[in-house]
């Protein structure tokens, strides 16, 4: 560990020269001047100084005092100033910020004043410790630092995810809706946070040396080590550069438990904007550990996992945490610590070892330049590997993007879990063979054929009896008045229950079912619930439509050959009279006998008769079938109608509605619209 | 002291009792199965690999199961107090997949046989070089004992090298919890870095739930540290109410860590006597098997109530589920029958049918659209009873059991059943209407087909058709008319009765598969107030 043992100004003086060195690097000036602050409590070697100490501060009135020296960015000034720039490049939030810090900009003498108060500079107890922790304070009126600012798709996606939880409150109870709901409120909580920050947990089982290599990345000794099991009890926060109070804040570490990393120029520089926490275990018997573990996990924008060569196969590591994580590999470290404790190449078999465990648990490594958690074995104990982590470290915080990652994969893992209530992968849908045997089931529960049937019969049996011989419908008069109760071509009267209920359920339940089969099932019950409303009253509805439109209304339509038929069978019958008449008149004398003539005529009325019959009845087959079909067309087109209106539309509203929410879940999930 | 005497009608009532716990099944996913069939197996482990073959033969080698987390030591622990490498040690976690038993060689006839943990494969190798595979080729590794024996061990005395108890690989924390089981003594090995871990804790009070004769070791422990980490461990201990175990401490050694080879005998030393003399003083022999065993044979007046109140739980559910079914198919049938009465089936084509009867209309269609639209009565009922029992099943967590849980997909087959009992109800009616034509006088004797028509009608169609049952009376006269629709109507409950009566048979079938009884629960109390009485 590195132990510095004594600060004085001139250290002080070098390290503001080297923020001088590093100013351009850093987009505002903001940051510069956050390090000039920072230096100061690490300045001061013990609390006999700290009256003292003043000049430490005083370097922002060293700095304020002298404006244009300020702008050129060599030294630590009032900070909002140089924010501007940057802050104009971004969006409007930041503009707001850089409002809000206005007034302080103005009036140099208030940030000084913030800077003045509240330095406590304190001696941890350990006599052993060399080095001196430092608890981190902020003054009250310190400058808000910006706050982060997620990019477009991660905007929109988080937008699609609130939308998408607005709009199926209704459908999904609170419970399948909480975890989406978290994540919303922690990507906005995080948001208004400082975005120069990142806050990187260190977690790991009990004695696989969290607290050594937390003390190793700080430089002193911070957190407690030790070989009692379980060491650690409570998180631990180490801040690099001001302005992250707030992200400890959220984690809920109290102010006795926030330390600065000692004073080291170089690491200072490397390590900018690093928030670190030593966790407690999640592997002992001591609980709260592990809900500390939980509740903060859930909270900071990385994570470094330390194993150890006896622990790195646990279940509990791997099935707890490892295995849930997997989709945050890129904001995550996994260190297989204590190596020196192994012989020889045995670190390496153990490496290889655990980079199989996490590929099994699908955590993706980042090797080859792959987006992925960086695996890396080193010793906090020798501090061997020690740089080249704090290295990856020092980059993975420079790049600022661990804090959008981590709400990234937040979001990918709501939306992994609400997959099964969203999408199911199959085609959801009302088909229009679906839609088709609806209106045919409601044409059979109406009777629609049977009717067609009858209309179609009841008109070709009237066209015969028109144009059949008299001497056949005498006889069959005579027939009917023998066979009284048949017959009975009334008219229907409506009448209750002329639809088959059962028909109609059934309709309703299977097309309810095909429209709801691919759906999740709170759609599939929303769908089938607006079946259901729909069909209630749709039996009394078809009973009122088959009563009004069951036959054409008026007599028959007659086709227009039908009165000539008419005339030629009355003519044929004229023929057998005056036929009949002229043999009666022969043979009582009238007339002259002549029996050609009249028998002739008999016979052609004879024969004809049944031959005008028979040609009727063969042409009348037609329109017989026409009236039939006509009479058939308009029941089914008025049930199909009727059940179109009641229960398919609303269905169809039903089916739009998850369609709609379907594409808003595409639009969470990253890929965008995904199967189904 | 307590000692060990055992009569054979206890054996008897032991293995009565044994049976019954193989016979408990817990096929319903409520919230308690997993957890009561696992405490099943143990409880049938503990019994097969442990009590019985003990109390059958008390003067079997004393068996010490080493166990404990991955990485703690347990092999090379082994391979020290052997004093040669029988197991595997190395640094890749976990180590130790198949399970090694030593024993001297005079008893290893005790152990090759299936006396105890009868479901492992034995695998002996005799004359094995030191650096091969200690695995035969095509052996699945879980499930295989393998059996050393060794001339430093005194007899009477058997170790055990059991998997971990909390890695990644899950066969092993099953193996080793059934291996727990079979111990005369449980040696709880832990490290340094280990002993405040949660799992091996809840082993430690397990074992202390079971009273069975159990040592820890603190392994691994570095040197500068080691009063530190043992003063550390024994607060811990006496916390949970174990302080009076046997405790002893093996410090980590430079030339032993990770596998690389023995600890100094005299690192072990200790332990090994310690051992030695359960195994060979006669008092302290008798002291420990009678404890762990009688332990175990308290431990069930915990664990057999608690079997069957699993059980019980499981028949409840399945009577929920059943019952469920019963209600739904009941009022629909009740609805069925109302809907019959109210003439529900002279509608949409029958109606028509009938209206136009008989002069647009044949006997012949007029039936077939009766039988039609009966059909779709009793169809409609029964997926409306489907339905409801989906609805009442989807709050039931046990209808999540494979095979209950989804929507009979055989809905096209009972539009197929239902038919088929539908046109025999026809077929019948037909028959029933020729005998009555036939008692008629030939001259005036009408179709038989619209005789078996107007029947249906006039029974299909409730108050509705009394025209029906008039035309019927003037062709078959009052009184054939009365038995003939008698007859059909008795008929037709019959077979409405029995499509109902089928389909929910079928719709229960997957659930009596399942074989849930309530008889298990009583049985379990039944056997252990028994063995109460005989101890
Ligand atoms: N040999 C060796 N020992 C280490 C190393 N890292 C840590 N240790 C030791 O391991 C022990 C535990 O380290 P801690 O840092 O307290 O472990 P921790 O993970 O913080 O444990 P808890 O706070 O209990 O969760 C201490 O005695 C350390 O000195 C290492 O790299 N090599
Ligand atoms: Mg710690």
């Amino acid at each position: 560990m590195t132990a510095v043992t004594d600060h004085d100004h001139t250290d002080h003086m070098e390290r503001l020269d080297h923020t001088g060195e590093y100013a351009g690097d850093y987009t505002s000036g903001f940051d510069s001047g956050l390090t000039a602050a920072d230096s100061a409590p690490d300045a001061v070697p013990e609390p006999a100084h700290a009256p003292v100490h003043a000049p430490a501060p005083g370097a922002a009135p060293d700095s304020a005092g002298d404006a244009a020296q300020g702008r050129d960015g060599t030294e630590g000034e009032p900070p909002a100033d140089l924010a501007h720039p940057a802050a104009e490049t971004e969006n409007v939030p930041h503009a707001r910020v850089r409002e809000q810090r206005e007034p302080a900009d103005g009036d140099p003498a208030t940030a000084e004043d913030a800077w003045d108060d509240g330095l406590i500079a304190r001696r941890v107890t350990e006599t052993s410790k060399p080095a001196v922790p430092v608890l981190e304070t902020r003054g009250p009126g310190a400058p808000a630092p910006v706050p982060l600012a997620y990019d477009g798709p991660l905007r929109s996606r988080l937008d699609a995810l609130r939308e998408l939880v607005g709009l199926s409150r209704t459908r999904l109870d609170s419970h399948t809706l909480a975890e989406a709901g978290r994540v919303l409120d922690e990507a906005a909580a995080r948001r208004r946070l400082s975005g120069q920050h990142t806050v990187v947990a260190i977690a790991g089982a009990t004695g696989s040396g969290k607290s050594q290599l937390f003390n190793a990345l700080a430089g002193v000794a911070i957190s407690e080590t030790g070989v009692r099991r379980p060491t650690t009890a409570a998180p631990i926060a180490c801040t690099w550069s001001d302005g992250g109070a707030a992200l400890v804040d959220r984690l809920g570490i109290p102010g006795r438990l926030r330390r600065r990393p000692v004073h080291n120029p170089e690491a200072d520089a490397q390590l900018r904007g690093l928030v670190l926490i030593d966790l407690p275990d999640h592997d002992s018997a001591a609980v709260q550990h592990r809900e500390h573990v939980d509740r903060i996990l859930k909270l900071v924008d990385a994570v470094i996992w330390v194993v150890d060569p006896e622990k790195y196969a646990d279940a509990v590591l791997h099935e707890r945490y490892l295995r849930p994580m997997a989709g945050h590999a890129e904001v995550m470290f996994v260190i297989l610590n204590q190596t020196d404790r192994l012989p020889g190449d045995a670190a390496d078999l153990v490496l290889h070892d655990l980079r199989r465990l996490l590929d099994d648990d699908g955590v993706a490594l980042g090797e080859f330049g792959e987006p992925g958690a960086t695996v890396l074995a080193l010793s906090a104990l020798t501090g061997d590997g020690v740089g080249e982590l704090r290295e990856m470290l020092g980059q993975f915080v420079a790049e600022r993007g661990a804090a959008a990652r981590r709400i990234a994969a937040d979001v990918d893992a709501a939306a992994d879990r609400l997959r099964p209530v969203y999408a199911t992968g199959r085609r959801a849908g009302l088909s229009e063979e679906a839609r088709d045997e609806f209106a045919a089931r409601l044409a059979d529960a109406v009777g629609a054929t049977a009717a067609g049937e009858a209309a179609e019969r009841a008109w070709l049996r009237n066209a015969n009896r028109a144009c059949g011989t008299p001497w056949l419908r005498l006889w069959r008069w005579h027939q009917k008045r023998a066979d009284a109760p048949t017959g009975r071509l009334q008219r229907p009267q409506p009448e209750e229950e002329a639809t088959a209920r059962q028909r109609v359920e059934q309709a309703v339940r299977t097309v309810s079912d095909r429209a709801s089969a691919g759906l999740p099932a709170p759609w599939a019950q929303a769908v089938r619930e607006a079946a259901v409303r729909g069909s209630q009253g749709l039996s009394e509805a078809l009973d009122e439509l088959a009563a009004q439109a069951g036959l054409p209304p008026g007599r028959p339509p007659r086709p227009g050959w039908w009165p000539v038929a008419v005339f030629a069978q009355a003519a044929m019958t004229l023929l057998q009279v005056v036929g009949g008449l002229w043999l009666v008149g022969q043979i009582a004398g009238f007339m002259a006998p002549n029996l050609g003539i009249p028998v002739l005529l008999m016979i052609a009325g004879i024969v004809g008769g049944p031959l005008v019959e028979w040609g009727c009845r063969m042409a009348a087959r037609g329109p017989a079938r026409r009236y039939g079909l006509e009479a058939e067309r308009r029941l089914r087109e008025a049930a199909a109608g009727c059940g179109r209106a009641r229960v398919l539309d609303p269905v169809a509203a039903e089916l739009l509605r998850y369609r709609e929410v379907r594409e808003q879940y595409g639009r969470v999930t990253r890929a965008g619209a995904g199967v189904g | 002291m307590v000692t060990l005497d055992v009569r054979p009608q206890l054996l008897d009532t032991l293995s009565a009792l044994r049976d019954r716990v193989a016979a408990a099944r817990f096929p319903l996913p409520l919230a308690g199965a997993p957890r009561a069939r696992a405490n099943r197996d143990e409880l049938l482990a503990q019994l097969d690999n442990y009590l019985v073959p003990r109390l059958r033969e008390p003067d079997a080698p004393l068996l010490a199961v080493v166990g404990g987390s991955t990485g703690a030591g347990k092999s090379t622990l082994v391979n020290s107090l052997v004093g040669r490498r029988v197991s595997e040690a190395g640094v890749l976690r976990p180590t130790t997949r198949t399970p090694v038993l030593v024993c001297h060689p005079e008893d290893h006839h005790w152990f090759s046989g299936m006396r105890v943990l009868p479901d492992l494969t034995r695998v002996w190798v005799p004359n094995r070089d030191p650096g091969d595979d200690l695995l035969l080729p095509g052996e699945n590794p879980g499930r295989v004992l393998r059996v050393e024996t060794a001339d430093s061990l005194p007899r009477g005395l058997a170790l055990l090298d059991a998997p971990d108890i909390d890695s990644l690989i899950v066969d092993n924390r099953v193996l080793a919890a059934e291996l727990m089981c079979a111990a005369d003594v449980w040696v709880m090995v832990t490290t340094a870095a280990r002993y405040a871990d949660a799992v091996p804790w809840h082993l430690l009070r397990t074992a202390k739930e079971y009273k069975a004769a159990l040592v820890t070791v603190l392994d691994r422990v570095p040197h500068q540290v080691v009063s530190e980490v043992a003063r550390q461990y024994g607060a811990l201990l006496t916390k949970a109410g174990l302080g009076d175990l046997p405790r002893f401490t093996v410090p980590e050694l430079p030339e032993s860590a990770w596998g690389g080879g023995l600890l100094p005998a005299t690192a072990v030393a200790p332990l090994r006597a310690w051992l030695v003399h359960q195994a060979q003083d006669p008092g302290a022999r008798t002291h420990i098997l009678a404890r762990t065993a009688h332990g175990v044979l308290d431990s069930l007046k915990a664990r057999m109530p608690e079997l069957a109140g699993a059980a019980a739980a499981q028949h409840a559910a399945a009577l929920r589920l059943t019952s469920a079914v019963d209600s739904a198919y009941d009022s629909e049938h009740a609805r069925v029958r109302s809907r019959l009465q109210s003439g529900a089936v002279l509608a949409g084509d029958a109606l028509k049918r009938w209206r136009a009867y008989p002069l647009d209309c044949a006997a012949g269609e007029l039936l077939d659209a009766l039988v039609e639209s009966l059909a779709a009565l009793l169809l409609c009922a029964v997926t409306a009873a489907d339905e409801r029992v989906d609805d009442a099943w989807r709050r039931e967590p046990a209808s999540a059991a494979p095979g209950l849980s989804g929507r009979d997909p055989s809905l096209e087959s009972a539009e197929h059943r239902i038919g088929l009992a539908v046109r025999r109800w026809r077929r019948e009616l037909e028959e029933y209407a020729e005998d009555e034509v036939r008692e008629l006088d030939r001259s005036v004797a009408p179709d038989s087909e619209s005789v078996a028509a107007l029947v249906a009608t006039a029974l299909l169609g409730g108050r509705r058709t009394k025209e029906a049952g008039e035309r019927l009376a003037e062709r078959v006269g009052a009184h054939g008319a009365l038995r003939l629709r008698d007859r059909a109507g008795r008929l037709l409950t019959e077979h409405v009765d029995r499509v109902v009566h089928t389909e929910r048979e079928r719709r229960l079938a997957p659930l009596d598969a399942l074989d849930v009884h309530p008889e298990p629960q009583a049985e379990l109390i039944a056997a252990l107030s028994v063995l109460q009485k005989e101890r």
